[in-house]
């Protein structure tokens, strides 16, 4: 079930509600979190109700497991088997990952490398896999370092579960949702907490249905189904898939938070105006928040860690390697790899700036952040590496530069070797308000305030009531078609 | 028992600046580049200094010189 859909809009989520308060309102407490939890695998299962099992038995393994790892912290318990319990546990999530998500892509490289013919797989992911696993893998992860005390199952299955994050994040800690099941305020209706979740609610949806999936009708056609792409077409099919992304992913982050709050449950917050960024570094401390805290604490230190001395060589190579993985964890294919490579040299190059104590105007350095950023992004979302190499080498000006027959006049753009054309946006089903969107969204994204910062000035006032009511109406009547959010797919 | 004196020289290093004073209510704030990056590698410095070993999910809320230190002499008293 997608949350830009009236079924989740106008049933699931009012019944839900209502009912998770009610069981509330009559202090059953525990039956309002059973609710919770059957509502959440009901919007899992409402996907494919095949996949329903898989994500039960990967709670109940990962609890289990859980569990014995922080028991065996107890003094009488041997240390020796909580290792091979934490081996154990650790094998079977990435195992499982690994066989829903890249065993076509290690099919695809042994066939390609040893010129065999090994048939596909082709299994269906399943979604939000990749978020449930690494979260399920911090668990293990603190619980055999000691620090898991929540024991309650019914606390640890709303944690993985709770739907508004299931699918794509914000990838939450244990540590800092499990408690919130418990807390007592969080148990009876907030009429204001329900008023802002509503009104961020409506916000995610504008970007989603008005603004990324407008964008999306540019770069689909751009990165899909174009053989070659001039100057300017290659130009706003790689910026309208980066402000896609960007509109797409905030806005389901703003709606799972918005969401969280309607059950007065606080989400992380994932995006803080990650194009207003001035370096790589920057641009990491604001975009998707939660997985670069993920990455840094379970992936970052753990590397670092292993190479025994800390040297800014042995950093930089810890950044890397994480980074690469990072690429790989969000998707099967050498192009995501790149990707994660990409942005592992930058942020390497960043910090050696730093350390060499240079500096850049401001305006610069935010320029060759962005550029960089939407060039990276050329390989996050091509389906294959010619297709990328096929927007870099239209971005490069390799396949001329056609500009619409009307400047035709201008003497200047003709000296430069431009050439003019009615359809010179075809190869991206494009008009003029390509352009114009993109120029449009390049102003907002590095002047205006971001949702998280907007909702903090809303006020309980008619003013503000009337702007949730044009939100929730734009949003409404746009959803003509239901489509799925980008993250869905990593 | 760890100091604040033995604990100056490892954050000089890992921030790259020799004239780090240290005091218990410093923070991340008062510290040019102490980011959830360079904190990792602080972390991982001391470790290695003085043979301790942190938690993963305890290290983001460690982000004050005074806790950092209550926090390595609870562990080095076990």
């Amino acid at each position: 079930m997608l949350f830009n859909s009236f079924v989740f809009m106008l049933i699931f989520l009012p019944v839900t509600l209502v009912g998770y308060f009610f069981f509330n309102g009559l202090r059953l407490t525990m039956a309002a979190r059973v609710w919770l939890l059957f509502a959440s695998l009901f919007f899992y299962g409402w996907w494919d109700i095949r996949y329903l099992p898989l994500i039960m038995g990967s709670i109940l393994f990962n609890y289990t497991i859980g569990g014995l790892l922080a028991e065996a912290h107890l003094p009488r318990k041997k240390a020796v088997s909580q290792n091979a319990i934490f081996i154990t546990g650790l094998a079977v999530n990435i195992l499982l990952l690994v066989w829903f998500k890249y065993m076509d892509f290690f099919v695809t490289t042994v066939n390609g490398v040893a010129h065999t013919s090994l048939p596909l797989m082709r299994i269906v992911l399943p979604l939000g896999i990749s978020f449930f696993t690494i979260t399920q893998i911090a668990f293990l992860v603190d619980a055999k370092e000691g620090l898991v005390e929540e024991r309650d199952f019914l606390n640890y299955a709303l944690f993985v579960t709770f739907f508004p994050h299931l699918l794509a994040g914000p990838i939450l800690h244990h540590k800092e949702m499990m408690p919130q099941f418990d807390r007592l305020r969080n148990k009876v209706v907030g009429w204001r907490n329900i008023y802002l979740g509503l009104i961020l609610f409506f916000i995610g949806l504008f970007k989603k249905v008005l603004i990324a999936d407008q964008f999306a009708t540019w770069a689909t056609p751009g990165f899909d189904t174009a053989t070659s792409l001039n100057f300017f077409e290659a130009w706003l099919a790689s910026l309208s898939y980066t402000f896609q992304l960007y509109f797409d992913f905030s806005g389901y982050s703003d709606m799972a938070i918005g969401i969280g709050w309607m059950f007065s449950i606080q989400l992380p917050v994932n995006f803080n105006s990650p194009y207003k960024a001035c370096s790589i570094i920057d641009f990491w401390k604001r975009w998707h928040i939660t997985l670069t805290n993920f990455v840094t604490t379970y992936l970052y230190t753990p590397i670092l860690r292993s190479f025994g001395r800390i040297t800014f060589g042995v950093s930089l190579s810890a950044i890397f390697l994480s980074m690469l993985i990072s690429g790989f964890w969000h998707g099967a294919g050498w192009t995501f790899i790149l990707w994660g490579g990409m942005h592992g040299v930058a942020l390497a190059v960043n910090h050696l700036w730093i350390k060499r104590k240079m500096k850049m105007p401001r305006l610069l350095a935010w320029l060759i952040t962005f550029n960089f950023v939407n060039l990276a992004f050329v390989f996050f979302r091509a389906r294959s590496l010619q297709s990328a190499i096929k927007v870099v080498e239209g971005m490069s000006g390799a396949n001329g530069i056609i500009l619409h027959k009307s400047l035709r006049q201008v003497n200047f753009l003709k000296m430069l070797g431009v050439k003019f054309d009615k359809a010179w946006l075809d190869g991206i089903n494009g008009s003029d308000r390509a352009w114009v969107y993109s120029l449009l969204a390049l102003i907002f994204v590095v002047f205006c305030k971001n949702s998280i910062q907007l909702i903090d000035s809303v006020k309980l006032d008619w003013k503000h009531f009337a702007f949730l009511l044009i939100l929730a109406f734009c949003g409404l009547i746009n959803i003509n078609q239901v489509s799925e959010f980008l993250y869905f797919q990593f | 028992m760890i100091t604040l004196e033995l604990l100056e020289p490892i954050f000089r290093e890992v921030f790259d600046n020799p004239d780090i004073v240290l005091n218990r209510g410093m923070s991340s704030d008062d510290i040019d580049n102490w980011d959830s990056l360079t904190h990792m590698n602080l972390v991982v410095a001391i470790e290695l200094r003085f043979k301790v070993k942190f938690a993963l999910g305890e290290l983001k809320m460690l982000k004050n010189v005074g806790e950092m230190l209550d926090l390595i002499n609870r562990k080095m008293a076990r």
